[in-house]
């Protein structure tokens, strides 16, 4: 166990919030000082870093080895879209405003040093002293170096006041110079992350951490400077320190704050880049288990068993992760788009899926969702209404797909991203030439995901069977039921809503429909040649919130609500999520759920978005156990799926169940020595497993 | 050509054998065991049941071929995670001959039979005969608590165990569910362990499977009363030392 009682004391502390104590609810009034002084809104956001730095509270904890907590409640970004309204009127704003879910080259910042940094701008800044704009963009990035550089100095006077030479001796060294061990590194890293989160950025992940890492810790494993029992103790507070500020993060609900973190995979040259660090994350994230940071891992259809069963130990914890993602497709998929071939083997995730290159990407990866049962639902609608045939469907539903693809894209045209100094500090090129990341980077593509396929699939399925094969069910009385949310047609509902032609029964007659709903979401996206910014539209498969939103609605979402559907789903119930069978469908079980979701032409569906299976933490109890969801998940990479989400339903989930069982029909429970569905089971016995969860715990 | 009626087909079904495997669950059952916990694999046909989440039809039928396809379709699958099909039930010897022909038309899949082994003789050793591995039920070896408490004669059962051991494969592993103050009682456990001594082919292993209360979960979704006639929560005896003279592996499930 990586965890001692310092550890737990203080994995403790943070889940009570002792040190919100010190957090400050004063908010710095940066809009009045940025008027007074008519500064450029280049200049305001550099200003804004340094106000921060320079107001925070220095918090020293006597058991800490790596240092910052965060006392600023809030970062005052609305200057942006009040300054950026009276310069650009006609822009919009992604989100929040800052650059957000993009990633760092924390491999390279770790590799120089801030000063170096520092001194390529002023470098820079020499050659291009008549470029007013680069001037300006140099200048705002050297004061953000220099906010930092302070806070830290400030942190050592306050560790030498409290005889912390320890910590004294690494902060007189990082983050301004590179770390000269794991230590230090750690250290490195907590400053500039949080400082990056402080500047109003947000989703802030940590990307291939393991790759960038292992050299330190290499090197100190070789000359003895540490053991790892120590390294993991170091890397465990550091996990903790993650968890430290994360109720700060925006997020659609807490703990949806991006912090993601990548291991394993291969290298940028090919080469297999699984280290020793690789398992200590996985063995640090499961006995820390703590929310953040989110574990991501990359996998291949050669990944270890032994690697895997340690993931496989972490996702029985029921945290949610690590997701999966595979190489083995990722990979060619970028590299087909684009992504020159080192840069695809060096990708990491956004704050949720989405595949994006640290140092070299200013992609914003989620611009908006494409409802694809929005799409069918008008298909079928139009069509059936007019006795067209079932490919009228599929073209009218193909036209509806590019208009909304169409109507993000013009939307997104007049995108407006405010510069970045700071974070333009830790890419690769900016300080070399000048220009803030928000004018761009190597790659500047869009991504939009097609929310709550399977419905959509199930929907096209049900149509061509019901009512143009067997010709059962008239079109008009479709169109009826579904105006009238299956009222008094129970009956009917019940068939259109049968589990046997439903996407995840890997069904060829259902799956396809499945290929080619995405093909033709791929076409609509392949079809706009320029996002207003020099990139393409990545299609993928994520649906984040919409599962819900597209279903019930959301204030200011551009994306249609739709009603009751022909797959016999009534107004209002959820959509399916990712790629996971509709909501309520019983399938056959998870092996057929990754062989439907594997027949996907993922080369063309790559902007990410994860299967999504769930498992009852009682079907991995034994080491034996472990090792056969270890073997499930190398099958999905064989399978050749792109990416996966193992869920393990705890308590709280099956107590949910329990209320909700229409929508946990696939949950499968360990019971004696046979496992059973959880919703059948009586209400007692359902409450003696829950007792039985809560006593594994 | 013989139908079968199944009542589930389960994937990863991760505690019916090695490796990754897809348990089939055929409907039908001549034993009612106090314990059953799988009421909805009792009778032989097809019955709606009504659970918390709605009521569904247990039990489908399917020909070998259908069964057989949807078996295959995930072989590669099963076979290079170490694993392949386990056939349990209910009680599959109940339809041995529609599952021998399922066996047949399986693409080299690892079959395991889950079975308590009351059939007629040639009905089990067709099975056991194109069967992997086999894990079979033991319960009373008292011939007249044998027929009280599952409703059925040992005879039949016992004699199937002798002559699996006289041949030279399938491996076998025996299962014994601990049920308090019925299969759990020293005498029993004697009487198993005696008859596991004098087997001419030992079983891989032991297996005690300790009773749990929730075995009369599915009953009232089938339209049933559990009526266990032993007290559920009393104290399971697990004495492994029992087993010492037999010299084979014994593990608690």
């Amino acid at each position: 166990m990586a965890m001692n009682t310092r550890l737990e004391e203080m994995k403790m502390r943070t889940r009570t919030g002792v040190h919100k104590d010190a957090r400050q609810s004063n908010i710095i009034d940066i809009e009045a000082e940025c008027i007074r002084e008519e500064l450029s809104m280049m200049q305001c956001v550099s200003r804004l870093t340094r106000r921060m730095c320079e107001s925070e509270r220095v918090i020293i904890q006597e058991d800490e080895n790596i240092v910052f907590t965060r006392t600023h409640k809030h970062v005052p970004i609305s200057f942006m879209t009040r300054q950026s309204g009276q310069q650009h009127s006609e822009r919009i704003f992604h989100e929040l405003g800052p650059i957000s879910n993009i990633c760092a080259d924390w491999g390279m910042v770790l590799s120089q040093g801030l000063l170096q940094r520092k001194t390529m701008a002023e470098e820079t800044l020499s050659h291009l002293e008549n470029d007013p704009d680069a001037v300006e963009f140099l200048s705002a990035a050297i004061e953000t170096i220099d906010a930092v550089l302070n806070l830290v100095k400030r942190y050592s006077v306050k560790a030498k006041q409290l005889g912390r030479n320890d910590i004294v001796t690494m902060l007189n060294h990082v983050p301004e110079n590179p770390p000269r061990t794991f230590h230090e590194a750690l250290q490195f890293i907590r400053f500039v992350h949080a400082i990056v989160w402080l500047s109003g950025h947000y989703h802030v992940g940590l990307g291939r951490f393991d790759q960038y890492m292992w050299p330190y810790l290499k090197d100190d494993l070789l000359e003895g400077r540490i053991d790892m029992k120590n390294a993991e103790d170091l890397l465990a507070e550091f996990f903790i320190s993650l968890n430290k500020d994360s109720d700060l993060y925006p997020g659609v609900q807490q703990g949806d704050n991006g912090q993601t973190l990548m291991i394993g995979g291969i290298t940028k040259e090919g080469l297999d880049g699984v280290n020793e660090l690789t398992y200590m994350v996985l063995r640090v994230a499961r006995d820390v288990a703590m929310i953040d940071p989110k574990i991501n891992l990359r996998i291949s259809k050669d990944t270890d068993l032994e690697l895997l069963a340690l993931a496989a130990e972490l996702t029985r914890l029921g945290l949610g992760f690590p997701q999966y993602s595979n190489d083995d497709v990722v990979i060619p998929a970028l590299n087909a788009h684009g992504y020159k071939l080192e840069d695809a083997r060096n990708y990491t995730v956004a704050a949720c899926w989405e595949f994006i290159i640290p140092g070299k990407g200013m992609e914003v990866v989620n611009i908006g969702a494409v409802s694809l049962p929005a799409a069918v639902d008008e298909g079928i609608r139009k069509v059936l209404s007019n006795n067209g045939t079932f490919e009228d469907i599929i073209s009218c539903t193909a036209d509806n797909i590019q208009l909304q693809v169409n109507n993000l894209v013009e939307h997104y045209r007049k995108l407006y991203l405010p510069p970045a100094p700071f974070y333009s500090v830790l890419m690769n090129g900016c300080l070399e030439t000048g220009r803030d990341l928000s004018k761009g980077l190597d790659y500047n593509n869009f991504g939009i995901h097609g929310a709550c396929t399977s419905n959509a699939v199930d929907v096209l399925a049900a149509v061509k069977r019901y009512v143009f094969d067997e010709k059962s069910v008239k079109p008009d009385s479709l169109i009826y039921a579904l105006d009238n949310n299956f009222e008094h047609m129970e009956e009917l509902r019940q068939r259109l809503s049968g589990n046997e032609f439903k996407v995840g029964n890997n069904n060829d007659y259902v799956d396809d429909f499945l290929i080619s709903l995405l093909d033709i979401f791929a076409d609509a996206c392949e079809a706009v040649e320029d996002n207003g910014r020099g990139g393409c539209i990545r299609p993928g498969t994520g649906s984040a919130m919409y599962y819900v939103w597209l279903s019930k609605g959301q204030e200011n979402m551009h994306e249609p609500v739709v009603g009751a559907t022909a797959d016999g789903r009534k107004a209002g119930d959820y959509f399916s999520a990712n790629l996971a069978p509709s909501q309520g469908i019983k399938v056959k079980g998870p092996i057929s759920v990754l062989q439907s979701f594997s027949k996907i032409h993922y080369s063309r569906i790559y902007n990410g978005g994860p299967i999504t299976i769930e498992l009852s933490d009682s079907v991995f109890r034994t080491e034996e156990d472990i090792m056969k969801v270890a073997m499930l998940i190398r099958t999905f990479a064989r399978l050749g799926c792109q990416q996966l989400q193992l869920n393990t339903l705890n308590v709280e989930a099956l107590k949910d169940a329990r209320k909700h069982p229409e929508e946990y029909s696939n949950l499968i429970v360990r019971v004696w020595g046979w496992s059973g569905y959880f919703c059948e089971l009586d209400e007692e016995y359902q409450d003696q497993i829950i007792a039985r969860h809560i006593h594994l715990v | 050509m013989n139908n079968g009626i199944v009542f589930d087909i389960q994937e990863f079904s991760v505690h019916d054998g090695p490796g990754i495997r897809t348990t089939v669950f055929l409907k039908g059952c001549p034993s009612r065991c106090k314990w059953c916990h799988n009421p909805e694999g009792l009778r032989g046909e097809p019955e709606e049941i009504t659970g918390p989440a709605g009521k569904r039809i247990a039990g489908k039928e399917y020909t070998a071929e259908e069964l057989a396809a949807i078996l295959n379709q995930q072989a590669e699958i099963l076979t290079m995670n170490k694993g392949g099909v386990t056939f349990s039930g209910g009680e599959p010897l109940f339809q041995a001959l529609f599952v021998s022909e399922v066996i047949d038309r399986l693409q080299g899949l690892h079959v395991l039979l889950d079975t308590h082994g009351y059939a007629e003789q040639k009905e089990f050793s067709l099975l056991a005969e194109k069967s992997d591995l086999i894990y079979f039920d033991l319960k009373l070896i008292a011939s007249e608590a044998h027929q009280r408490w599952t409703g059925v004669d040992n005879k039949p059962i016992l004699q199937n165990l002798k002559i699996l051991s006289t041949q030279n494969k399938p491996p076998y592993v025996i299962r014994i569910p601990l049920v308090p103050g019925v299969t759990d009682t020293m005498q029993n456990m004697h009487d198993i362990a005696d008859i596991i001594q004098k087997l001419k082919r030992g079983p891989e292993r032991i297996e005690l499977l300790p009773y749990n209360t929730a075995a009369g979960s599915k009953y009232s979704s089938c339209g049933l009363v559990f009526k266990p006639d032993f007290i559920e929560s009393k104290d399971i005896n697990i004495k492994l030392s029992i087993f010492n003279d037999c010299g084979i592996p014994v593990l608690v499930k």
